[in-house]
């Protein structure tokens, strides 16, 4: 679903590299893990995969279901199925929730030939995801993201991914901020979205979350590049001996 | 809080007369005669020995000015100034231009001593300054000495009096001078284009970076005397120059001008900073006396990525009109202005710059921290503009007034205008007055009222007085305690 | 002409002196009104048409602004529009005149021209000082318009709507406004034009709060692409009295609109809202001054304007805290998105501050959209200029939704996007 080949990438305003000839594939169905410590160009792989134009793509390319995607706009690739759960929700005062929410999921049917939902039909879809992660309707009702707690972002999130159906769901440090229980439902309504002709890329800096959402492979991404693949154990093994092993291996 | 109603009470009791430099200097001197006319002008360009150019410039600058108003659009009020009832020159008797400091009277040297400024560069070797600094010394109208120039023509760096300039570098002079500050600029610049008497040049070439601190200190001591100093910095590309000014004025009951013109032309890459110590005599607590401070000061970063910033902190004068600019012509350049003005007694401040964007991606930033005690007024007034064709033009202003006691006044009064769709401008303003929360945590954790509030003060003026050379960072903050000795111990 | 000084007069000063001159035989009045018309006529002759050497009108310069007037006659008839929002009573001024039979109940309302007529207007015939120039002149000509006297203790539930509507010509009207102590209610100031040929509007509202009372009052200006507007409302706010007022500008040419109050009674809140939707060519000023007289008071004033095509902007803000005035707190800020690189707007947030212990503060942005906003948008399937859309409305909706009214809310947002339609 995702191939990644010899990616290069840098911050458009100042010409840091950050991505530096990176490799990854993920397959439909597959629930990928990409750990690594700061600074490893975690979230700026998240940014460069849905179209963030802070970022140059300087060398490589991003296959989507086998499709080149790096020309086309943010909102063009999530019409196609990518969507970003931000590790920072953008609060936008003045843009209820419940519009939000409904442009966003009829301007993505529209791009996809398909018909818009009916008020009815969209009140209904709202009201049964939202129950489903304990997010109360007089949320709904605030500005999109304006005065919700940590985890409450962090849920409204999730949220929006059950609503939009994506094919391709990256998670950028969905566990940062979240208590225990808020944890277990966001991981909750992830693991529900799981099926054979999803992908999920779960970026994380912990092992934590990855006991709640297991993952099918683990990537170690250090200095721009994957220097390790493996499978959950490896998870366990990095947060029991750290990064520094695998660094000094990979170097 | 009933702590700070004692404070303010203390204040108003206590004399804000604390000025420590208000001694005069004996020492005789020549002057031309009172009033302005063609002839003192003439009077003034022959005593420099001034080519015929520079006359005429004078001149021309003279007429306009004669056509021209005072301006009244500041929050400043003053009796009328008679221009006629002034002296234009005055110099200690028998001064040849500046000299060598052997040559110099030692009455005068006396008197830089007694204002903590050494002019024996082996004094200032052996001294307990850490760093060097250059310095030259205006004295009324003239320079009476400057120095490390030969250290600094070593290095390739013009540092003298303007008069000098003028006669031994006509050329680079010609070229810059009047080019940021036109003579028809305004009513002061104009009437100092046609009677400056001295002031500071400095020429650093390209890609040198000047070896150390240059500084000009202004005194004046006559009395009825006009003191109208004219400054033209220049950096070539990728030079840089940190240029200090300080000015002092004896005690006297009537009132004294300082009219200046200040140009800074950086060209690409380079850097100018720019600080300023201003403690004219503000007068005494009746408001009686001060020196009237009438001052243009702009800079031109006139190449790609050049960069010019102005430190102030202004605690004396009775009336400061004051506006250090930037015009950010080149792309890519930074304008910079960081601001202390406080206001004691019967001063009154009206201060501010303008940041005129003009390039692409040129960016500025104004911090502006004014504090008003006593029956003072503090003014802030800026201007940020983008032009059309300023794309990404940057600005963040931060203006906040403290005010101490309720017989003084504190006006914010920015200019905000963008014409580019791209233009990024931020402007926040505070007026309040200190605390009570924190001076209530100060007090409690033991420390006395007085050093509280000059702590809170401190805090409070803190972003400003970082970008002072540390040499002055110091003596800026003994400075603000001393202007406010009275209102916050 | 009674040429007082020897400054040459524009031809839209001229035309404004002829104007008066024919005007004059026709207007309500009697011998103290006529007497207050001539001196701010007179005072207009020596003054002129502001330039940008006054402060006041610093960016507004109306001697290169204002070039010619319409003539003073309608050029077709105007009737009264629907109002608002459903429900309210409507008071029209109907090319400069009031027409029909007017009541409300509860309410006492007098036509402006009897109060003119009887004298008791004439005091209120006033500059506000030498640079108040839409005084001097509304002063001079005006015509139309309602006095009402809101009873104390009166709970008015349905919204008053006081609207001009013309049709081209000069319109100068004037609403005077008192609410009796602790009464409560909704004005909306409507001015709109029915769109053919130019108009030249002059409005004055004279608002007093007693003690206590509690109201809302909407600007909303709407008027047509070649219209000058200039209104003004002189705000007095009596003890623990509240005002909201929400001002509206989504039309004209030519438009400024000044907002100047007094906050004289101790507890008294003041709350000013601006919506600025510029588009084309129009010039629209938005000037504002505010004067904390008395201790605990608090004003708060939020302005927003978005600037589209070849629009020029202005905001000028002044707050004013007087010696005494101690514990005001008055915050202001104003934020413009500027989207055009054709269009420019210019901001001046004065303080003037004599009192120690204050908490004043205001603030000025110039921004575009912002990006990390915008990115959110897109990354949700959002097409870029829907995106960009839904950020410019919620900009401004956003000070709207804070009225907590529901019907005059929704008729609020319905004015913005169809004005956003338009012309984003």
């Amino acid at each position: 679903m995702l191939e990644i080949k010899n990616l290069h990438a840098r911050i458009a305003e100042d010409g840091t590299e950050i991505i530096r000839g990176l490799n990854l594939t993920v397959k439909a169905g597959e629930v990928a893990a990409i750990m690594g410590p700061n600074g490893s160009g975690k979230s700026t792989l998240s940014y460069i995969l849905s179209g963030r134009e802070d970022y140059e793509v300087t060398e490589g390319e991003i296959l989507y279901n086998g499709e080149s995607i790096l020309e086309l706009d943010p909102s063009e690739r999530a019409a196609k199925g990518i969507f970003l759960a931000f590790q920072y929700p953008v609060e936008i005062p003045g843009v209820a929730t419940m519009q939000f929410l409904k442009v966003a999921m009829n301007e993505q049917r529209k791009a996809r030939g398909e018909d818009e939902l009916t008020t009815p039909e969209f009140m209904r879809r709202v009201k049964e995801a939202a129950a489903e992660l304990k997010i109360e309707q007089s949320m709904l009702r605030r500005p999109l993201n304006v005065g919700f707690s940590g985890g409450e972002k962090k849920r409204a999130e999730i949220l929006q991914m059950s609503l939009l159906e994506p094919k391709l769901c990256i998670l950028d440090e969905t566990d940062s901020g979240l208590d225990i229980d808020a944890l277990k439902i966001v991981a909750d309504g992830v693991n529900a979205l799981r099926s054979p002709d999803r992908a999920i890329v779960v970026i994380t800096h912990y092992q934590r979350l990855l006991d709640y959402i297991v993952p099918d492979a683990v990537h170690v991404l250090y200095k721009g590049q994957v220097i390790k693949s493996g499978d959950k154990t490896l998870a366990h093994d990095l947060e029991a001996n750290g990064y520094a092993d695998i660094i000094g291996d990979a170097a | 809080m009933p702590a700070v109603q004692e404070t303010i009470d203390q204040v108003r009791q206590i004399d804000v007369d604390q000025y420590k430099y208000g001694f005069e200097t004996n020492i005789e001197m020549e002057k031309a005669p009172k009033g302005l006319s063609e002839d003192i002008i003439r009077f003034i360009s022959d005593k420099k020995n001034e080519p015929e150019w520079m006359l005429e410039w004078r001149l021309d600058a003279y007429r306009r000015w004669l056509t021209m108003e005072e301006p009244g659009w500041a929050r400043v009020d003053y009796p009328k100034i008679d221009f006629n009832d002034l002296y234009y020159y005055a110099a200690p008797k028998n001064h040849v231009g500046p000299q060598s400091i052997d040559d110099v009277d030692p009455e005068l040297l006396r008197t830089y001593e007694k204002l903590g400024i050494p002019l024996r560069e082996q004094e200032i070797l052996a001294g307990v300054q850490t760093s060097k600094i250059a310095v030259d010394a205006v004295f009324d109208s003239v320079s009476v000495v400057t120095t490390f120039k030969e250290e600094l023509k070593k290095a390739g760096v013009i540092f003298m009096s303007i008069s000098e300039a003028i006669r031994e570098y006509p050329d680079l002079v010609k070229k810059y001078l009047g080019t940021v500050v036109p003579t028809t600029d305004n009513y002061y610049a104009t009437l100092n284009s046609a009677v400056f008497t001295d002031g500071s040049f400095v020429y650093v070439p390209k890609g040198v970076r000047c070896p150390m601190e240059l500084s000009t200190y202004f005194r004046i001591n006559e009395k009825g005397t006009g003191q109208f100093e004219r400054t033209l910095i220049i950096a070539e590309d990728s030079a840089y120059v940190s240029y200090l000014e300080g000015c002092t004025a004896p005690q006297r009951d009537e009132n004294q001008l300082h009219a200046a013109v200040v140009e800074l032309i950086a060209l690409d890459d380079a850097e100018i900073k720019y600080s300023t110590v201003q403690n004219w005599y503000p007068g005494d607590k009746e408001g009686k006396g001060g020196v009237y401070n009438f001052v243009t000061k702009r800079g031109d970063c006139r190449g790609r990525n050049s960069k010019i910033s102005w430190t102030q902190v202004e605690t004396g004068s009775a009336i400061t009109w004051k506006y250090p600019s930037c015009i950010l012509r080149g792309d890519g350049s930074q304008g910079e202005f960081y601001s202390i003005a406080v206001s004691n007694g019967h001063q009154q401040i009206d201060s501010g710059t303008k940041m005129i964007h003009l390039g692409k991606n040129t960016s500025s930033r104004i911090i502006s921290k004014g504090i008003s005690a006593g029956f003072s007024s503090n003014t802030y007034r800026g201007q940020v503009s983008a032009h059309r064709k300023a794309e990404n033009a940057r600005n963040f202003t931060q203006c906040d007034s403290l005010l101490i006691g309720d017989k003084c006044g504190a006006h914010t009064v920015p200019y905000i205008e963008a014409k580019n769709a791209t233009a990024h401008f931020e402007h926040e303003a505070t007026t309040s007055k200190i605390s009570e929360d924190q001076l209530f945590y100060c007090l409690q954790r033991g420390i006395p009222e007085e050093a509280a509030i000059a702590l809170i003060v401190n805090g409070f003026v803190k972003e400003v007085i970082q970008e002072l050379p540390m040499e002055f960072a110091v003596e800026a903050q003994k400075l603000i305690g001393i202007s406010l000795e009275g209102s916050v111990g | 002409m009674n040429m007082q000084t020897g400054m040459k007069l524009s031809v839209a000063e001229m035309a404004l002196c002829e104007a008066y001159d024919h005007a004059v035989g026709e207007l309500p009045g009697d011998a103290a009104v006529l007497t207050a018309r001539d001196g701010l006529i007179s005072e207009f002759k020596a003054g002129g048409l502001p330039t940008r050497r006054i402060e006041d009108w610093h960016y507004t310069d109306l001697k290169a602004l204002l070039r010619t007037l319409p003539d003073r006659a309608p050029v077709a008839s105007a009737a009264r529009v629907e109002p608002l929002v459903e429900g309210s009573t409507v008071l029209s001024v109907e090319n400069g005149l009031v027409a029909g039979d007017f009541s409300l109940p509860g309410v006492e309302v007098r036509a402006l021209a009897e109060t003119l007529a009887d004298g008791s207007a004439a005091a209120g015939l006033s500059a506000r000082n030498r640079d108040d120039l839409i005084g001097k002149i509304n002063g001079a000509f005006v015509r139309g318009g309602f006095a009402l006297d809101v009873p104390a203790g009166a709970a008015l539930e349905k919204p008053i709507e006081l609207q001009t509507v013309q049709n081209g010509g000069q319109t100068h009207a004037r609403f005077p406004v008192a609410f009796g102590a602790g009464s409560t209610a909704t004005v909306i100031e409507r001015h709109l034009a029915l769109g053919e040929g130019a108009a030249f509007v002059t409005t004055l509202s004279d608002v007093t709060l007693d003690d206590n009372a509690d109201v809302t009052w909407i600007i909303l200006q709407a008027q047509g692409v070649t219209d000058t507007h200039f209104g003004q409302v002189r705000i007095r706010l009596g003890a623990g009295s509240k005002l909201r007022l929400y001002v509206v500008n989504a039309g004209g040419k030519l438009v400024r609109q000044e907002v100047h109050v007094e906050v004289a009674g101790e507890e008294a809140d003041f709350i000013l809202r601006g919506i600025n939707l510029l588009g084309g060519d129009t010039h629209n000023d938005l000037t504002f001054t505010a004067a904390h007289n008395v201790p605990h008071t608090t004003s708060s004033e939020i302005i927003r304007n978005v600037v589209f095509d070849r629009a020029h902007g202005v905001f000028q803000g002044q707050i004013c805290v007087a010696q005494d005035a101690q514990k005001t707190d008055a915050k202001m800020s104003c934020n413009t998105l500027l989207l055009s690189d054709d269009a420019d707007f210019s901001a001046k947030p004065e303080l003037e501050i004599f009192a120690d212990d204050v908490q004043c503060g205001h603030g000025a942005t110039v921004i575009d959209i912002d990006h990390t906003q915008l990115f959110y948008l897109m990354a949700r399937g959002i097409p870029e200029n829907r995106a960009r859309a839904m950020l410019v409305n919620a900009f401004v909706a956003e000070i709207v939704e804070e009225l907590e009214d529901e019907p005059l809310v929704e008729a609020l947002e319905a004015v913005i996007d169809r004005w956003l339609e338009k012309h984003a």
